[in-house]
Protein backbone atom coordinates (compact mmCIF):
# COMPACT_ATOMS: atom_id res chain seq x y z
CA UNK A 1 0.00 0.00 0.00
CA UNK A 2 1.04 3.27 -1.02
CA UNK A 3 2.43 5.71 1.79
CA UNK A 4 -0.58 8.84 2.35
CA UNK A 5 2.14 10.92 0.34
CA UNK A 6 2.92 8.75 -2.31
CA UNK A 7 -0.68 7.97 -3.05
CA UNK A 8 -1.00 11.99 -3.02
CA UNK A 9 1.27 12.49 -5.29
CA UNK A 10 -0.17 9.62 -7.70
CA UNK A 11 -3.02 11.38 -7.29
CA UNK A 12 -2.08 15.11 -8.82
CA UNK A 13 0.30 13.82 -10.91
CA UNK A 14 -2.54 11.22 -12.60
CA UNK A 15 -0.34 8.10 -12.11
CA UNK A 16 -1.70 5.21 -10.06
CA UNK A 17 -3.35 5.88 -6.80
CA UNK A 18 -3.98 2.80 -5.11
CA UNK A 19 -7.12 4.59 -2.89
CA UNK A 20 -9.16 7.85 -2.33
CA UNK A 21 -6.74 10.43 -0.52
CA UNK A 22 -8.78 10.82 2.40
CA UNK A 23 -9.48 14.79 2.63
CA UNK A 24 -6.50 15.92 4.61
CA UNK A 25 -4.73 12.74 5.73
CA UNK A 26 -1.69 13.33 3.44
CA UNK A 27 -1.64 17.01 5.37
CA UNK A 28 0.37 17.55 9.16
CA UNK A 29 -0.43 20.96 10.28
CA UNK A 30 1.63 22.33 12.56
CA UNK A 31 -0.72 24.58 14.10
CA UNK A 32 1.22 24.92 16.80
CA UNK A 33 3.00 27.78 14.93
CA UNK A 34 3.14 31.32 16.12
CA UNK A 35 1.06 33.48 13.51
CA UNK A 36 -1.91 35.83 14.23
CA UNK A 37 -3.89 36.12 17.45
CA UNK A 38 -7.54 34.77 16.84
CA UNK A 39 -10.48 35.42 19.42
CA UNK A 40 -11.81 31.74 21.14
CA UNK A 41 -15.64 31.15 21.06
CA UNK A 42 -17.60 34.03 22.90
CA UNK A 43 -14.23 36.50 22.72
CA UNK A 44 -13.76 39.55 20.66
CA UNK A 45 -10.41 40.64 20.46
CA UNK A 46 -8.29 43.30 18.34
CA UNK A 47 -5.46 41.45 16.48
CA UNK A 48 -2.06 42.78 15.96
CA UNK A 49 -3.31 44.11 12.54
CA UNK A 50 -6.03 46.62 14.30
CA UNK A 51 -8.54 44.21 13.07
CA UNK A 52 -11.48 43.24 15.61
CA UNK A 53 -12.49 39.84 15.43
CA UNK A 54 -15.89 38.53 17.06
CA UNK A 55 -17.29 34.90 17.72
CA UNK A 56 -20.38 34.91 18.92
CA UNK A 57 -21.14 31.93 20.97
CA UNK A 58 -23.36 29.69 19.08
CA UNK A 59 -21.65 30.34 15.97
CA UNK A 60 -18.72 28.56 13.81
CA UNK A 61 -16.04 30.86 14.09
CA UNK A 62 -14.98 34.64 13.94
CA UNK A 63 -15.65 37.40 12.28
CA UNK A 64 -14.62 41.09 11.71
CA UNK A 65 -16.19 43.84 13.39
CA UNK A 66 -16.52 46.57 10.76
CA UNK A 67 -18.27 49.35 12.17
CA UNK A 68 -17.44 52.90 11.89
CA UNK A 69 -15.57 52.42 15.45
CA UNK A 70 -13.47 49.27 14.51
CA UNK A 71 -12.51 49.61 11.25
CA UNK A 72 -8.32 49.42 11.15
CA UNK A 73 -8.04 51.43 7.73
CA UNK A 74 -10.95 53.89 7.36
CA UNK A 75 -9.28 55.79 4.47
CA UNK A 76 -6.63 53.43 2.37
CA UNK A 77 -4.62 56.98 1.20
CA UNK A 78 -3.59 57.01 5.09
CA UNK A 79 -2.87 53.40 5.70
CA UNK A 80 0.48 53.70 6.70
CA UNK A 81 -0.29 55.83 9.50
CA UNK A 82 -2.39 53.13 10.84
CA UNK A 83 -1.00 50.29 9.96
CA UNK A 84 1.69 48.62 11.99
CA UNK A 85 3.47 45.28 10.92
CA UNK A 86 3.19 42.71 13.46
CA UNK A 87 6.58 40.89 14.28
CA UNK A 88 7.43 37.82 12.17
CA UNK A 89 10.24 37.58 15.20
CA UNK A 90 9.61 34.93 18.06
CA UNK A 91 11.34 33.50 20.92
CA UNK A 92 12.74 29.86 20.51
CA UNK A 93 10.44 28.90 23.80
CA UNK A 94 7.20 29.90 21.87
CA UNK A 95 8.63 28.03 18.67
CA UNK A 96 9.28 25.24 20.40
CA UNK A 97 5.50 22.95 20.38
CA UNK A 98 5.32 23.53 16.56
CA UNK A 99 9.24 22.53 15.91
CA UNK A 100 8.60 19.41 18.29
CA UNK A 101 5.13 18.43 16.38
CA UNK A 102 7.12 18.95 12.90
CA UNK A 103 10.14 16.49 14.45
CA UNK A 104 7.61 13.97 15.21
CA UNK A 105 6.30 13.67 11.70
CA UNK A 106 7.20 10.90 9.27
CA UNK A 107 7.56 12.65 6.25
CA UNK A 108 7.61 9.92 3.86
CA UNK A 109 3.92 9.55 5.19
CA UNK A 110 2.60 13.16 5.73
CA UNK A 111 3.83 15.92 4.33
CA UNK A 112 4.72 18.52 7.26
CA UNK A 113 2.61 21.42 6.73
CA UNK A 114 2.20 25.20 7.73
CA UNK A 115 -0.74 27.61 7.74
CA UNK A 116 -0.87 30.81 6.66
CA UNK A 117 -4.13 33.06 7.37
CA UNK A 118 -5.41 35.56 6.39
CA UNK A 119 -4.44 35.19 3.18
CA UNK A 120 -3.65 38.96 1.04
CA UNK A 121 -7.13 39.39 0.03
CA UNK A 122 -8.85 38.36 3.02
CA UNK A 123 -6.99 40.97 4.94
CA UNK A 124 -7.71 44.04 2.11
CA UNK A 125 -11.30 43.68 3.25
CA UNK A 126 -10.61 42.94 6.90
CA UNK A 127 -8.54 46.06 7.20
CA UNK A 128 -11.27 48.04 5.14
CA UNK A 129 -14.68 46.38 5.97
CA UNK A 130 -15.38 44.31 2.42
CA UNK A 131 -17.90 47.43 0.45
CA UNK A 132 -14.52 49.82 0.80
CA UNK A 133 -11.99 47.51 0.35
CA UNK A 134 -13.75 46.38 -3.07
CA UNK A 135 -14.61 49.99 -4.20
CA UNK A 136 -10.94 50.86 -3.55
CA UNK A 137 -9.78 48.79 -6.11
CA UNK A 138 -11.38 51.09 -8.54
CA UNK A 139 -11.05 54.24 -6.85
CA UNK A 140 -7.30 53.85 -5.06
CA UNK A 141 -5.79 51.58 -7.03
CA UNK A 142 -2.46 53.01 -6.55
CA UNK A 143 -2.85 52.92 -2.41
CA UNK A 144 -4.46 49.48 -2.77
CA UNK A 145 -1.64 47.76 -4.65
CA UNK A 146 0.89 49.35 -2.56
CA UNK A 147 -1.16 47.77 0.91
CA UNK A 148 -1.44 44.26 -1.17
CA UNK A 149 2.54 44.69 -1.61
CA UNK A 150 3.37 45.49 2.19
CA UNK A 151 0.90 42.54 2.95
CA UNK A 152 2.93 40.29 0.57
CA UNK A 153 6.39 41.06 2.05
CA UNK A 154 4.76 39.96 5.60
CA UNK A 155 4.07 36.85 4.31
CA UNK A 156 7.42 36.57 2.87
CA UNK A 157 9.38 37.61 5.88
CA UNK A 158 7.00 35.20 7.84
CA UNK A 159 7.73 32.12 5.55
CA UNK A 160 11.80 32.85 5.95
CA UNK A 161 11.15 32.37 9.57
CA UNK A 162 9.11 29.38 9.32
CA UNK A 163 11.26 27.80 7.30
CA UNK A 164 14.15 28.51 8.92
CA UNK A 165 12.44 26.55 12.33
CA UNK A 166 10.53 23.85 10.79
CA UNK A 167 11.46 23.20 7.02
CA UNK A 168 7.69 22.49 5.94
CA UNK A 169 7.21 20.13 2.75
CA UNK A 170 3.52 21.73 2.09
CA UNK A 171 1.86 24.95 2.44
CA UNK A 172 -2.05 25.25 3.38
CA UNK A 173 -3.11 28.65 2.81
CA UNK A 174 -6.24 30.60 3.64
CA UNK A 175 -7.51 33.19 1.74
CA UNK A 176 -11.72 33.11 0.47
CA UNK A 177 -11.56 34.50 -2.82
CA UNK A 178 -15.64 34.18 -3.70
CA UNK A 179 -18.79 33.42 -2.23
CA UNK A 180 -20.53 30.27 -3.24
CA UNK A 181 -21.77 31.43 -6.61
CA UNK A 182 -19.23 33.98 -7.96
CA UNK A 183 -16.00 34.98 -7.33
CA UNK A 184 -15.69 38.31 -5.49
CA UNK A 185 -13.74 40.50 -8.52
CA UNK A 186 -13.99 39.95 -12.03
CA UNK A 187 -11.14 37.44 -13.46
CA UNK A 188 -9.02 40.41 -14.58
CA UNK A 189 -9.32 42.57 -11.91
CA UNK A 190 -7.59 39.32 -9.90
CA UNK A 191 -5.40 39.26 -12.55
CA UNK A 192 -4.19 43.09 -12.22
CA UNK A 193 -4.09 43.18 -8.20
CA UNK A 194 -3.45 39.66 -6.85
CA UNK A 195 -1.75 37.27 -9.87
CA UNK A 196 1.35 38.77 -9.42
CA UNK A 197 1.54 39.61 -5.40
CA UNK A 198 0.99 35.88 -5.25
CA UNK A 199 3.47 34.50 -7.79
CA UNK A 200 6.22 36.50 -5.60
CA UNK A 201 4.45 34.78 -2.24
CA UNK A 202 4.19 31.15 -3.54
CA UNK A 203 7.28 31.31 -5.74
CA UNK A 204 8.98 32.09 -2.33
CA UNK A 205 7.60 29.23 -0.69
CA UNK A 206 8.74 26.92 -3.79
CA UNK A 207 11.96 28.32 -3.61
CA UNK A 208 12.70 26.96 -0.22
CA UNK A 209 11.57 23.90 -0.01
CA UNK A 210 7.89 23.66 0.02
CA UNK A 211 6.79 20.65 -2.46
CA UNK A 212 3.12 21.87 -1.88
CA UNK A 213 0.68 24.40 -2.25
CA UNK A 214 -2.61 24.21 -0.90
CA UNK A 215 -4.82 27.09 -1.55
CA UNK A 216 -7.89 26.92 0.45
CA UNK A 217 -10.77 29.23 -1.03
CA UNK A 218 -14.13 27.23 0.17
CA UNK A 219 -16.56 29.10 -3.05
CA UNK A 220 -16.98 29.25 -6.60
CA UNK A 221 -13.61 30.42 -8.02
CA UNK A 222 -13.67 28.16 -11.25
CA UNK A 223 -13.16 31.45 -13.38
CA UNK A 224 -9.46 31.61 -11.07
CA UNK A 225 -8.62 28.54 -11.80
CA UNK A 226 -5.77 30.05 -14.69
CA UNK A 227 -4.39 32.27 -11.90
CA UNK A 228 -4.26 29.57 -9.46
CA UNK A 229 -2.09 27.70 -11.81
CA UNK A 230 -0.07 30.66 -12.98
CA UNK A 231 0.47 31.45 -9.48
CA UNK A 232 1.74 27.65 -8.60
CA UNK A 233 -1.00 26.67 -6.82
CA UNK A 234 -0.79 22.74 -6.87
CA UNK A 235 -4.49 21.84 -5.03
CA UNK A 236 -7.33 24.16 -4.92
CA UNK A 237 -9.18 23.20 -1.11
CA UNK A 238 -12.52 24.03 -0.52
CA UNK A 239 -13.64 23.24 -4.73
CA UNK A 240 -17.51 23.53 -3.80
CA UNK A 241 -20.36 22.01 -6.33
CA UNK A 242 -20.91 25.44 -7.67
CA UNK A 243 -17.80 25.11 -9.77
CA UNK A 244 -19.02 22.26 -11.87
CA UNK A 245 -15.06 20.17 -10.49
CA UNK A 246 -16.03 17.29 -13.41
CA UNK A 247 -15.12 19.44 -16.27
CA UNK A 248 -12.77 21.61 -14.13
CA UNK A 249 -10.60 17.75 -13.78
CA UNK A 250 -11.10 17.76 -17.23
CA UNK A 251 -9.88 20.89 -18.43
CA UNK A 252 -7.40 21.30 -15.96
CA UNK A 253 -6.12 18.22 -14.49
CA UNK A 254 -2.63 17.69 -14.99
CA UNK A 255 -2.12 21.44 -14.02
CA UNK A 256 -3.78 21.35 -10.95
CA UNK A 257 -5.92 19.43 -8.58
CA UNK A 258 -9.19 20.03 -6.90
CA UNK A 259 -10.30 19.06 -3.22
CA UNK A 260 -13.76 19.37 -1.91
CA UNK A 261 -16.96 18.99 -3.83
CA UNK A 262 -18.22 17.89 -0.25
CA UNK A 263 -20.00 21.17 0.62
CA UNK A 264 -19.55 21.88 4.22
CA UNK A 265 -23.34 23.77 4.31
CA UNK A 266 -25.40 21.11 3.79
CA UNK A 267 -23.18 18.29 5.28
CA UNK A 268 -21.55 19.72 8.61
CA UNK A 269 -24.97 20.53 10.58
CA UNK A 270 -26.27 19.99 13.31
CA UNK A 271 -28.48 17.20 13.10
CA UNK A 272 -26.11 15.48 10.34
CA UNK A 273 -27.01 12.73 8.42
CA UNK A 274 -24.49 9.83 7.73
CA UNK A 275 -27.05 8.27 5.13
CA UNK A 276 -26.93 11.88 3.27
CA UNK A 277 -23.01 12.36 4.05
CA UNK A 278 -22.69 8.73 1.85
CA UNK A 279 -24.87 10.23 -0.95
CA UNK A 280 -22.61 12.77 -1.59
CA UNK A 281 -19.16 10.93 -1.36
CA UNK A 282 -20.25 8.52 -3.75
CA UNK A 283 -21.73 11.58 -5.65
CA UNK A 284 -18.17 13.31 -5.83
CA UNK A 285 -16.18 10.28 -6.20
CA UNK A 286 -17.58 8.38 -9.05
CA UNK A 287 -18.36 12.01 -11.14
CA UNK A 288 -14.69 13.71 -9.87
CA UNK A 289 -12.81 9.90 -10.63
CA UNK A 290 -9.28 8.39 -9.01
CA UNK A 291 -7.25 11.17 -10.75
CA UNK A 292 -6.86 15.04 -9.74
CA UNK A 293 -9.01 15.09 -7.20
CA UNK A 294 -9.21 14.71 -3.31
CA UNK A 295 -12.60 14.17 -2.21
CA UNK A 296 -12.82 16.56 0.79
CA UNK A 297 -15.77 18.79 3.15
CA UNK A 298 -14.90 22.23 1.98
CA UNK A 299 -14.82 23.91 4.90
CA UNK A 300 -10.74 24.77 6.04
CA UNK A 301 -8.43 22.59 8.14
CA UNK A 302 -9.04 18.77 8.89
CA UNK A 303 -11.87 18.89 11.51
CA UNK A 304 -15.36 19.79 11.12
CA UNK A 305 -17.44 22.21 13.05
CA UNK A 306 -19.97 19.59 14.07
CA UNK A 307 -18.59 16.73 16.05
CA UNK A 308 -18.43 13.25 13.95
CA UNK A 309 -19.16 14.92 10.73
CA UNK A 310 -15.33 14.69 9.55
CA UNK A 311 -14.82 11.08 10.23
CA UNK A 312 -17.82 10.07 8.93
CA UNK A 313 -16.83 11.51 5.84
CA UNK A 314 -13.76 9.91 6.00
CA UNK A 315 -15.08 6.29 6.23
CA UNK A 316 -17.40 7.51 3.52
CA UNK A 317 -14.65 7.69 1.79
CA UNK A 318 -12.66 4.17 2.57
CA UNK A 319 -15.43 2.81 2.06
CA UNK A 320 -15.53 4.38 -1.89
CA UNK A 321 -12.12 3.51 -2.18
CA UNK A 322 -12.85 -0.16 -1.69
CA UNK A 323 -15.55 -0.12 -4.12
CA UNK A 324 -13.91 2.30 -6.89
CA UNK A 325 -9.99 1.06 -6.42
CA UNK B 1 -26.77 61.19 -26.18
CA UNK B 2 -28.57 63.13 -23.99
CA UNK B 3 -27.54 64.53 -21.36
CA UNK B 4 -30.02 62.09 -19.26
CA UNK B 5 -28.48 58.89 -21.50
CA UNK B 6 -25.53 60.26 -20.56
CA UNK B 7 -26.10 60.02 -16.21
CA UNK B 8 -27.29 56.76 -17.13
CA UNK B 9 -24.18 55.35 -18.99
CA UNK B 10 -22.13 56.50 -16.26
CA UNK B 11 -24.12 55.26 -13.32
CA UNK B 12 -23.56 51.85 -15.24
CA UNK B 13 -20.15 52.31 -15.19
CA UNK B 14 -19.51 53.71 -11.75
CA UNK B 15 -18.35 56.86 -13.04
CA UNK B 16 -18.59 58.37 -9.12
CA UNK B 17 -16.51 61.60 -9.77
CA UNK B 18 -18.13 62.52 -13.39
CA UNK B 19 -21.89 61.90 -11.39
CA UNK B 20 -22.25 65.12 -10.09
CA UNK B 21 -21.26 67.50 -13.00
CA UNK B 22 -23.34 65.04 -15.01
CA UNK B 23 -26.33 65.28 -13.03
CA UNK B 24 -25.82 68.88 -12.32
CA UNK B 25 -25.51 69.65 -16.85
CA UNK B 26 -28.44 67.40 -17.30
CA UNK B 27 -30.16 70.08 -14.68
CA UNK B 28 -28.71 73.16 -16.31
CA UNK B 29 -29.96 72.37 -19.48
CA UNK B 30 -33.43 71.89 -18.14
CA UNK B 31 -34.17 68.36 -17.43
CA UNK B 32 -35.96 66.79 -14.56
CA UNK B 33 -34.65 66.11 -11.48
CA UNK B 34 -37.54 62.93 -11.56
CA UNK B 35 -36.26 61.99 -14.51
CA UNK B 36 -32.73 62.22 -14.33
CA UNK B 37 -33.47 60.31 -11.15
CA UNK B 38 -35.64 57.61 -12.92
CA UNK B 39 -32.41 57.21 -15.34
CA UNK B 40 -30.03 56.01 -12.12
CA UNK B 41 -32.59 54.05 -11.10
CA UNK B 42 -32.82 52.64 -14.42
CA UNK B 43 -29.25 52.10 -14.66
CA UNK B 44 -29.04 49.96 -11.47
CA UNK B 45 -31.75 47.82 -12.89
CA UNK B 46 -29.03 47.01 -15.90
CA UNK B 47 -26.35 46.61 -13.26
CA UNK B 48 -28.52 44.53 -11.50
CA UNK B 49 -29.15 42.16 -13.98
CA UNK B 50 -25.61 42.13 -15.09
CA UNK B 51 -24.50 41.41 -11.91
CA UNK B 52 -27.91 38.36 -11.96
CA UNK B 53 -26.33 37.25 -15.27
CA UNK B 54 -22.42 36.98 -13.55
CA UNK B 55 -21.02 39.46 -15.86
CA UNK B 56 -20.18 41.82 -13.35
CA UNK B 57 -19.01 41.12 -9.61
CA UNK B 58 -19.55 42.71 -6.46
CA UNK B 59 -16.97 45.96 -7.17
CA UNK B 60 -18.88 47.27 -10.12
CA UNK B 61 -22.00 47.18 -8.45
CA UNK B 62 -20.87 48.81 -5.30
CA UNK B 63 -19.15 51.74 -7.60
CA UNK B 64 -22.04 52.43 -9.57
CA UNK B 65 -24.06 52.62 -6.40
CA UNK B 66 -22.21 55.02 -5.38
CA UNK B 67 -22.08 56.60 -8.47
CA UNK B 68 -25.85 57.26 -8.31
CA UNK B 69 -25.78 58.02 -4.68
CA UNK B 70 -23.59 60.90 -5.62
CA UNK B 71 -25.92 61.54 -8.43
CA UNK B 72 -28.56 61.63 -5.78
CA UNK B 73 -26.83 64.46 -3.66
CA UNK B 74 -27.20 66.97 -6.28
CA UNK B 75 -30.64 65.75 -6.82
CA UNK B 76 -32.22 66.00 -3.15
CA UNK B 77 -32.59 69.71 -2.66
CA UNK B 78 -34.78 69.76 -5.65
CA UNK B 79 -36.61 66.39 -4.57
CA UNK B 80 -37.19 67.38 -0.96
CA UNK B 81 -40.93 68.24 -1.00
CA UNK B 82 -41.80 67.29 -4.40
CA UNK B 83 -44.05 64.31 -5.09
CA UNK B 84 -42.88 61.35 -3.52
CA UNK B 85 -42.10 57.98 -5.81
CA UNK B 86 -41.22 56.21 -2.84
CA UNK B 87 -42.13 52.27 -2.99
CA UNK B 88 -42.43 52.34 0.76
CA UNK B 89 -39.82 51.61 3.48
CA UNK B 90 -37.77 48.35 3.57
CA UNK B 91 -36.40 47.49 7.02
CA UNK B 92 -33.45 45.01 6.46
CA UNK B 93 -31.27 42.83 8.41
CA UNK B 94 -28.86 39.99 8.59
CA UNK B 95 -30.72 37.58 11.49
CA UNK B 96 -29.81 37.05 14.86
CA UNK B 97 -26.73 35.12 15.27
CA UNK B 98 -24.64 36.17 12.16
CA UNK B 99 -22.68 38.95 11.56
CA UNK B 100 -22.31 38.62 7.72
CA UNK B 101 -23.26 42.05 6.16
CA UNK B 102 -22.00 41.80 2.82
CA UNK B 103 -25.16 39.99 0.94
CA UNK B 104 -27.19 42.17 3.12
CA UNK B 105 -25.31 45.37 2.28
CA UNK B 106 -25.88 44.80 -1.35
CA UNK B 107 -29.58 43.79 -1.26
CA UNK B 108 -29.95 47.05 0.66
CA UNK B 109 -28.44 49.11 -1.82
CA UNK B 110 -30.39 47.45 -4.91
CA UNK B 111 -33.26 47.71 -3.07
CA UNK B 112 -32.41 51.80 -2.38
CA UNK B 113 -32.36 52.24 -5.75
CA UNK B 114 -35.35 50.54 -7.53
CA UNK B 115 -37.03 53.74 -5.24
CA UNK B 116 -37.25 52.06 -1.40
CA UNK B 117 -36.42 53.99 1.61
CA UNK B 118 -33.96 51.58 4.05
CA UNK B 119 -33.84 51.13 7.45
CA UNK B 120 -31.09 48.92 8.12
CA UNK B 121 -30.61 47.04 11.54
CA UNK B 122 -27.35 46.08 10.85
CA UNK B 123 -26.07 42.63 11.91
CA UNK B 124 -27.43 40.24 14.79
CA UNK B 125 -30.85 41.45 14.57
CA UNK B 126 -33.55 39.81 17.15
CA UNK B 127 -36.75 39.20 15.84
CA UNK B 128 -37.94 41.74 18.41
CA UNK B 129 -36.07 43.88 16.82
CA UNK B 130 -37.39 43.72 13.07
CA UNK B 131 -40.91 43.52 14.61
CA UNK B 132 -39.58 47.19 16.58
CA UNK B 133 -38.42 48.36 12.82
CA UNK B 134 -42.00 47.83 11.44
CA UNK B 135 -44.05 49.03 14.48
CA UNK B 136 -42.00 52.44 14.32
CA UNK B 137 -41.12 53.06 10.72
CA UNK B 138 -43.56 54.56 8.70
CA UNK B 139 -44.69 53.21 5.16
CA UNK B 140 -43.34 50.02 5.40
CA UNK B 141 -43.60 47.61 2.87
CA UNK B 142 -40.88 45.31 3.05
CA UNK B 143 -38.69 43.35 5.14
CA UNK B 144 -35.80 41.71 4.06
CA UNK B 145 -33.72 38.61 6.46
CA UNK B 146 -30.24 38.07 5.55
CA UNK B 147 -28.56 35.07 6.46
CA UNK B 148 -25.36 33.39 5.44
CA UNK B 149 -24.55 30.35 7.81
CA UNK B 150 -26.48 27.13 7.90
CA UNK B 151 -26.91 27.70 11.90
CA UNK B 152 -28.29 30.57 11.91
CA UNK B 153 -31.35 29.18 9.54
CA UNK B 154 -33.24 28.92 12.66
CA UNK B 155 -33.05 32.46 13.69
CA UNK B 156 -34.38 33.30 10.11
CA UNK B 157 -36.95 30.71 10.88
CA UNK B 158 -38.38 32.12 13.93
CA UNK B 159 -37.92 35.74 12.88
CA UNK B 160 -40.17 35.03 10.11
CA UNK B 161 -42.66 33.27 12.28
CA UNK B 162 -42.44 36.25 15.01
CA UNK B 163 -43.54 38.94 12.00
CA UNK B 164 -46.27 36.85 10.41
CA UNK B 165 -47.56 36.36 14.28
CA UNK B 166 -47.18 40.26 15.03
CA UNK B 167 -50.66 41.09 14.10
CA UNK B 168 -48.73 43.76 11.85
CA UNK B 169 -50.14 44.29 8.25
CA UNK B 170 -49.37 45.76 5.54
CA UNK B 171 -45.82 44.20 4.37
CA UNK B 172 -44.39 41.23 3.04
CA UNK B 173 -41.33 39.68 3.42
CA UNK B 174 -38.25 38.77 1.59
CA UNK B 175 -35.45 36.10 2.18
CA UNK B 176 -32.20 35.20 1.21
CA UNK B 177 -28.63 34.20 1.99
CA UNK B 178 -26.10 31.32 0.88
CA UNK B 179 -27.42 27.94 2.49
CA UNK B 180 -31.65 29.74 1.91
CA UNK B 181 -33.57 28.42 -0.96
CA UNK B 182 -36.74 28.92 -2.51
CA UNK B 183 -37.99 25.90 -1.09
CA UNK B 184 -36.65 26.92 2.63
CA UNK B 185 -38.35 30.19 2.35
CA UNK B 186 -41.41 28.61 1.72
CA UNK B 187 -41.39 26.15 4.30
CA UNK B 188 -40.66 29.40 7.03
CA UNK B 189 -43.78 31.28 5.59
CA UNK B 190 -41.58 33.83 3.61
CA UNK B 191 -43.26 35.47 1.13
CA UNK B 192 -40.55 35.69 -2.04
CA UNK B 193 -36.88 34.65 -1.70
CA UNK B 194 -34.37 35.81 -3.64
CA UNK B 195 -30.84 34.53 -4.80
CA UNK B 196 -28.67 37.39 -5.11
CA UNK B 197 -28.95 41.17 -4.56
CA UNK B 198 -29.87 42.13 -8.38
CA UNK B 199 -32.93 39.75 -8.34
CA UNK B 200 -33.72 40.44 -4.62
CA UNK B 201 -34.34 44.19 -6.31
CA UNK B 202 -36.21 43.13 -8.82
CA UNK B 203 -38.44 41.22 -6.17
CA UNK B 204 -38.87 43.69 -3.76
CA UNK B 205 -40.26 46.04 -6.54
CA UNK B 206 -42.51 42.62 -7.76
CA UNK B 207 -43.75 42.09 -3.97
CA UNK B 208 -44.73 45.44 -3.67
CA UNK B 209 -46.86 46.47 -6.90
CA UNK B 210 -48.66 43.73 -7.21
CA UNK B 211 -50.17 44.23 -3.74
Amino acid sequence: MLTKRQNLMETIKGGNPDRFVNQYEFLEIILEAPLRTRPQRGQTITNEWGITLSWPEEQLGPFPVHDQAHIAIKDITKWREVIQCPTVEFSDERWAPAIDHANSVDREDQFVTVFFASGTFEMIHFLQGMENGLMNLYEEPDYTHELIEFLTDYEIRYAEQIIKRIKPDALFHHDDWGSQIASLMSPQMFEEFFLEPYKKAYGFWKDNGVELIVHHSDSYAANLVPYMIDMGIDIWQGVMTTNNTPELIKQYGGQISFMGELDSGPLDVKDWDVKMIEEHVEKACRTCGKHYFIPCLTQGLNFSSFPGVYEATSEAIERMSKKMF
Amino acid sequence: MSKVEEVKAHVEKGKTKLIPGLVQAALDEGDAAMDILQAMVDAMSVVGEKFSAGEIFVPEMLIAAKAMSNGVDVLKPLLAGGPSKSLGTCVIGTVQGDLHDIGKNLVAMMVESTGFDIVDLGVDVPADKFIDAVKTNENVKLVACSGLLTTTMPAMKDTVAALKSSGLTGFKVIVGGAPVTEAFATEIGADAYAPDAGSAAVKAKELVTAA
